[in-house]
C-alpha cells in the first residue's frame, strides 16, 4: 500500500514536471515570436492602432444603442458594458494563447508538421501554442486594468464568492476555447481546411459581444449546447454579477470537461488518419 | 435614423450580398506576390496585370454571388423574414449603378493597399488597419453608420468607405432623398477617378525601383 502511494506521488510529480516543462517551452516560443514581431515596429503600431480603434468604435456603438433606453433585455447600461468588456477579455486572451491555430495550415500543407510530431512535446502543442501574438498581451494589460476599475467603480460585485466563481469560469472558458481550437486543428488534419473554420468560430463568438438574451430561444439553445459560445463568454460575466444559476454553473463545468475529452479523442482520431501532405 | 425590424433585416442581408460582390477581393494576394517576387511571372506575360486581376475578381465574385444568394435564401426560409424592396424600378437601377461604381472603387482601394508592398514590409498591418478595421466600420458592414453621432458621421463621409456598402443599401431601402443619391454617385465617381490615378501613379513608381531576386 505504501509503495502504491509513493508511486502515485512520483507519477504526480512527473506530471507537474511535464507541465512545467511545457510552460518553459511556451515561454521560449512566445519570447522568440515577440522578438520577431517587435523587429517590425510599424507593423506592430498599425496592428495595435487597429485593435484600439475597433474596441473604441464598438464601445461607441454600445453607447449609441444604450443612449435612449439605458437598458438592454433587462440589463442595465453598466451590466451590458461589463458583458462587452468581458467578451473582449476572453476573446483576446484565447487569441493570445491559441494563436498557433492561425498558422497551422501551412505546416500541414507543406508536410512540415511531421517534424513536430517527432519532437518530445505533445502533438497538439505546436498547432495550438505554436505562435503567440505579443500585441494581444499589450492590449490585454490596459483592458484588465480598465475592467477591474469598471467593476469596482460601478459596484458590480456583491461578494467575494462571485469573484472566485468568475475566475473559475474564466478558466473553464479557456478550456472550452482550447477544445474548440483543437477541434478546428483536427479538421485541418483531415481536410487541410482551417481558415474558414476559424472564421466561423470568430463570427460565432462575436455574437456574444452583447448579452445573448437578445437572441431568440432557438439561437440561444444552439449557442449553449452544440456550440457553447454562451459558456465560453456569457457565463463568467454572469458569475461575476451573481446572476448565474447553480444549474447553469454545473452544466457549464460539465460542458467544459466533455468538450475537452471529445476534442482530445477527435484529435487522436485525426492524427491516426493524417498522412503527410507533401512527402 | 429610425430602423424598423424589416429595415434591419434587409440591411443585414444586403451587407451579406454586397460584401460578396464588393468587399471580397483577391487583389490582396498582389502584395504577397510583390514581396515574394512572384509578380515577375505576370509582368513578362503579354497581358495587362490589372485587367487580369479584374477578370479574376469578376469571376470570383460571380461565384461569391451564387453562394450569397443561397445563404440569403436559406436565412429567409428558416427564419421566415421578409425584406424591403425598393419602391420603383428606378431605385433598383440606381442601386445597381452604385454597386458597379463601388465594386471598382474597392478594387482600386485594395490594389493600392497591395501596391504599398513595393515600399513597405508591413502589407498585412496596413491592410488590417485600413482594409479591415476602418473599412468594416466606416462602410457600414458592421452596423449602419447613420446611428453614430453627427460629428463622427461628418468625418466618415470625408472618406471613401461609406460609398462602398452603406450608400447603396440606403438607396435600396429608400431612406435617402434624391439629393443624397446624386451626391453619393458623384462623390463615389470622384473617388473612383482619384484612386485610378493614384493606382497608376504608384504602380509606375513602384515598378521603376522594383527588384526581385531568386528563381
Amino acid at each position: 500500500m505504501e509503495d502504491d502511494a509513493k508511486l502515485k506521488i512520483k507519477n504526480e510529480k512527473l506530471k507537474i514536471k511535464g507541465v512545467l516543462k511545457l510552460i518553459r517551452v511556451w515561454l521560449m516560443v512566445s519570447s522568440r515570436a515577440a522578438q520577431s514581431q517587435l523587429l517590425t515596429n510599424w507593423a506592430g503600431v498599425l496592428f495595435l492602432l487597429g485593435k484600439v480603434i475597433r474596441f473604441l468604435l464598438f464601445f461607441l456603438f454600445l453607447f449609441v444603442i444604450l443612449g435612449k433606453n439605458n437598458s438592454l433585455v433587462g440589463y442595465t447600461r453598466e451590466q451590458v458594458i461589463l458583458f462587452f468588456l468581458e467578451f473582449n477579455l476572453i476573446d483576446i486572451t484565447t487569441q493570445f494563447f491559441f494563436r498557433g491555430v492561425y498558422v497551422f495550415r501551412p505546416l500541414v500543407v507543406s508536410g512540415n508538421f511531421d517534424l513536430d510530431l517527432l519532437r518530445p512535446l505533445p502533438s497538439f502543442f505546436r498547432p495550438i501554442f505554436g505562435w503567440t501574438d505579443v500585441l494581444d498581451l499589450i492590449t490585454l494589460i490596459p483592458l484588465w486594468i480598465y475592467f477591474i476599475w469598471f467593476i469596482i467603480f460601478h459596484n458590480l460585485i456583491f461578494n467575494s464568492m462571485d469573484v472566485i466563481l468568475f475566475f473559475f469560469f474564466l478558466l473553464n472558458s479557456l478550456i472550452v476555447a482550447f477544445s474548440l481550437h483543437l477541434f478546428v486543428c483536427s479538421i485541418c488534419l483531415l481536410t487541410t481546411e482551417i481558415d474558414h473554420m476559424i472564421m466561423v468560430y470568430r463570427d460565432l463568438t462575436n455574437m456574444a459581444r452583447f448579452p445573448t438574451e437578445i437572441y431568440q430561444k432557438g439561437i440561444q439553445f444552439i449557442l449553449t449546447f452544440p456550440i457553447p459560445i454562451i459558456i465560453l463568454i456569457t457565463v463568467p460575466a454572469k458569475a461575476l454579477m451573481g446572476l448565474l444559476s447553480w444549474q447553469m454553473a454545473g452544466f457549464s463545468f460539465l460542458i467544459g470537461i466533455i468538450f475537452l475529452k471529445w476534442s482530445f479523442k477527435f484529435w487522436q482520431y485525426s492524427l491516426k488518419r493524417y498522412s503527410s501532405a507533401s512527402s | 435614423m429610425n430602423y424598423q425590424k424589416s429595415h434591419i433585416i434587409t440591411y443585414v442581408l444586403g451587407v451579406i450580398l454586397l460584401d460578396s460582390i464588393i468587399i471580397a477581393s483577391r487583389t490582396a494576394d498582389l502584395g504577397a506576390q510583390i514581396k515574394s517576387g512572384e509578380i515577375v511571372h505576370f509582368l513578362i506575360r503579354p497581358v495587362s496585370l490589372f485587367k487580369f486581376l479584374l477578370a479574376r475578381d469578376i469571376a470570383d465574385k460571380i461565384l461569391n454571388l451564387l453562394f450569397a444568394f443561397v445563404e440569403i435564401l436559406v436565412i429567409l426560409e428558416v427564419f421566415k423574414f421578409s425584406v424591403d424592396l425598393p419602391k420603383d424600378l428606378f431605385l433598383i437601377l440606381i442601386f445597381m449603378v452604385h454597386v458597379v461604381i463601388s465594386f471598382f472603387l474597392y478594387f482600386l482601394i485594395s490594389l493600392i493597399l497591395s501596391i504599398s508592398a513595393f515600399w513597405t514590409d508591413e502589407i498585412w498591418a496596413t491592410r488590417f488597419l485600413f482594409g479591415v478595421i476602418l473599412l468594416n466600420f466606416f462602410s457600414g458592414v458592421i452596423f449602419p453608420i447613420d446611428i453614430l453621432p453627427a460629428w463622427l458621421l461628418r468625418i466618415i463621409y470625408l472618406t471613401p468607405f461609406p460609398y462602398l456598402v452603406f450608400s447603396p443599401l440606403k438607396i435600396w431601402l429608400g431612406q435617402v432623398p434624391n439629393q443624397y443619391i446624386l451626391k453619393s454617385l458623384l462623390v463615389s465617381f470622384f473617388w473612383l477617378i482619384f484612386f485610378w490615378w493614384v493606382t497608376n501613379y504608384l504602380w509606375k513608381r513602384g515598378l521603376k525601383g522594383y527588384g526581385a531576386y531568386g528563381g
